[in-house]
């Protein structure tokens, strides 16, 4: 009996010890380079003893003010936008129409999905320079790389809006919104959409992270996106592309804990009222 | 007159025949069921109705217009469907509203109208709720007031109470008599619950295998089942063998008594098991004749036999039906 609960003491810390493991494997890391961009100290001279001193942000309000700083952020903020609003027109309703009209061709779409997880985006990049010579009127715009963003994001923007179709009764609530006298738009806009809130925060939100964080193609395509810029100012700059580095995690992090607060909130839902219940009400 | 019909349906999936040679013809403001096992046809019947299904052959029609091959959203029908189907991101109010809304129904009109459903389903607190907020009987009400606010010309209903616990399921099967009645809505109900059909119907088709078995009262289709399948699926039935050794009788275990009399149209058999059901006892019989069981009806109280005693059975004469060997 005391050798179970000691068992169950060690099963219970176990866990614990990992998680706590895991988060010292990640945490140093960010730590050594957030003392690299903001402590104004040589790098030879860090150490413990002054872990507290001289912290500033000097260097990132000098990354503010180089002249390419605010127009590289808002071309790749205008780029999320757009490959946010494609990606939702695209997924929504081929989605849609795969869960209703071709159950069978799901796993085939999830398999495509995922190729771009599988591919790395080098081959993509390939793929641009043997067609560059023919597109050049297309791949001139800084808005060319929408498309390119769109695949690139697929295996998590599919996977999104997949569960959220899954969590409701597509079917059932299409066939209703339909006998009531709904077109397939309206019955998209009206019923679908609204029923996927958190699956479309979600998709857009990881859309948002993976152009903030994509560096290859813009690069090749010679595109001043904001990662373009961060790799640029780094070579220039080292301690104010860490810096900036830092920032654009703190900036996908708050991401991902808004995507789980607003799934949070709805599936936190009051319980459905139950069979006891029932009968007091009706009988 | 008709309402909503059929005509010469058939309708495949795949290799699977799913209506075959399928008429049936509502009268204007008749509830007609449709009863049948799983996989008989009765929900492809009703979706082809709805226009969520077109039929390889034949023709529905709605009044004098023919509607085989008009969109669901252009038919005027009302549904009501086995899972809950309310709009979960919509309130109550909103849900019953949806259909006047793509009407666009005035906003004073739809208000009053939401109103007058909610009071017809005895909802009319509720609408401000969510759906999640109510518990599955209040959300098939509200299905109900939803496509009953639209003023369909049909309403269509697959087996709205099949996932409600049989007390509800009961009260609300009372509840939709009672509104089809007072607002006469041409109605189709799939069921594969025969108490349900007997208990709401104006007519019943019993399907069976893609085809329409028999159409007829509840009273038909208990009292005269026009096949051996009829009789069999509605209500209980017992095998006898019929006096000419050819083929076999079904007879109801009410049409069956327990008689103190002997002669040659009485059977004899051992009572194998008394079960009290209320008001009535069911008495089973192992007849010695083919040593089949044959359950017999008779009301609590008025016989007093026990496992292992011996009886004979009689049978109320023209009250069977033959089945060929």
């Amino acid at each position: 009996m005391k050798q179970s609960r000691s068992q169950r003491a060690l099963g219970r810390l176990l866990p614990t010890l990992v998680l706590i493991a895991s988060a010292i494997f990640f945490a140093f890391p960010l730590l050594a380079m957030a003392r690299f961009a903001f402590q104004n100290l040589q790098v030879i001279d860090l150490g413990w003893n002054n872990l507290f001193e001289k912290w500033s942000f000097s260097s990132i309000t000098a990354s503010f003010s180089d002249d390419f700083f605010a127009e590289a952020l808002t071309l790749s903020l205008k780029l999320a936008v757009g490959t946010a609003l494609f990606t939702l027109g695209l997924l929504i309703p081929t989605a849609v129409w795969v869960h209703l009209r071709l159950p069978k061709a799901r796993v085939f779409v999830e398999f495509l999905t995922i190729l771009p997880y599988v591919i790395p985006a080098i081959a993509l990049v390939a793929g641009i320079v043997v067609v560059k010579p023919h597109a050049r009127w297309f791949l001139n715009s800084d808005y060319s790389l929408i498309p390119f963003y769109v695949v690139l994001a697929l295996p998590f923007t599919y996977r999104s809006i997949d569960t959220g179709l899954r969590a409701i009764d597509l079917k059932v609530l299409v066939e209703a919104s339909r006998s009531l006298g709904s077109t397939w738009i309206a019955t998209l806009f009206r019923v679908v959409i609204p029923n996927l809130r958190a699956a479309i925060i979600s998709s857009t939100f990881l859309t948002v992270a993976v152009v903030l964080g994509e560096y290859t193609i813009s690069d090749v395509l010679l595109k001043r996106t904001f990662p373009s810029f961060m790799a640029q100012y780094r070579q220039s700059d080292p301690r104010g592309g860490y810096a900036l580095a830092i920032l654009a995690l703190l900036g996908t992090t708050l991401l991902f804990v808004a995507i789980g607060v607003l799934s949070k909130s709805r599936s936190t839902r009051p319980q459905q009222v139950s069979r006891s219940q029932e009968n007091e009400i009706l009988v | 007159m008709t309402s909503l019909s059929f005509t010469g349906i058939r309708k495949t999936f795949g290799t699977t025949v799913a209506l075959e040679s399928f008429d049936l013809a509502l009268q204007p403001g008749e509830l007609v069921s449709l009863l049948g096992p799983s996989g008989c046809g009765k929900t492809t019947a009703l979706r082809i109705a709805a226009g969520f299904e077109i039929p390889d052959t034949g023709v529905v029609s709605l009044g004098e217009s023919v509607i085989t091959d008009t969109p669901a959203h252009r038919r005027n029908m009302g549904m009501v469907f086995q899972s809950y189907s309310l709009f979960p991101n919509l309130t109550v109010a909103q849900n019953v509203d949806f259909g006047l809304r793509n009407r666009k129904v005035e906003k004073a009109k739809r208000n009053s109208r939401v109103g007058e459903m909610l009071e017809l389903v005895q909802l009319g607190e509720l609408g401000k709720r969510y759906p999640h907020q109510l518990s599955g009987g209040q959300q098939q009400r509200v299905a109900l007031a939803r496509a009953l606010a639209v003023q369909p010309e049909v309403l269509l209903l697959d087996e709205p109470l099949s996932a409600l616990d049989a007390k509800v399921r009961s009260t609300l099967r009372d509840e939709i008599r009672r509104i089809q009645t007072e607002l006469k809505t041409t109605t189709l109900f799939v069921t594969h619950d025969q108490d349900e059909a007997l208990a709401i119907s104006d007519r019943i088709g019993v399907m069976s295998n893609g085809r329409l078995e028999q159409l007829g009262t509840p009273e038909d289709v208990y009292l005269r089942p026009a096949s051996p399948f009829v009789a069999r699926f509605v209500g209980s039935i017992n095998e006898l063998p019929n006096s000419n050794g050819v083929g076999k009788i079904l007879m109801r275990p009410e049409d069956i008594t327990i008689s103190e009399n002997e002669n040659e149209l009485t059977m004899r058999g051992t009572v194998t098991r008394v079960t009290f059901q209320g008001p009535v006892t069911i008495i089973s019989v192992r007849v010695d004749i083919n040593d089949q069981l044959v359950n017999v009806h008779a009301a609590s109280g008025s016989i007093h036999v026990q496992v292992g005693d011996r009886v004979s059975l009689a049978v109320t004469p023209g009250r069977g039906i033959v089945e060929a060997a």
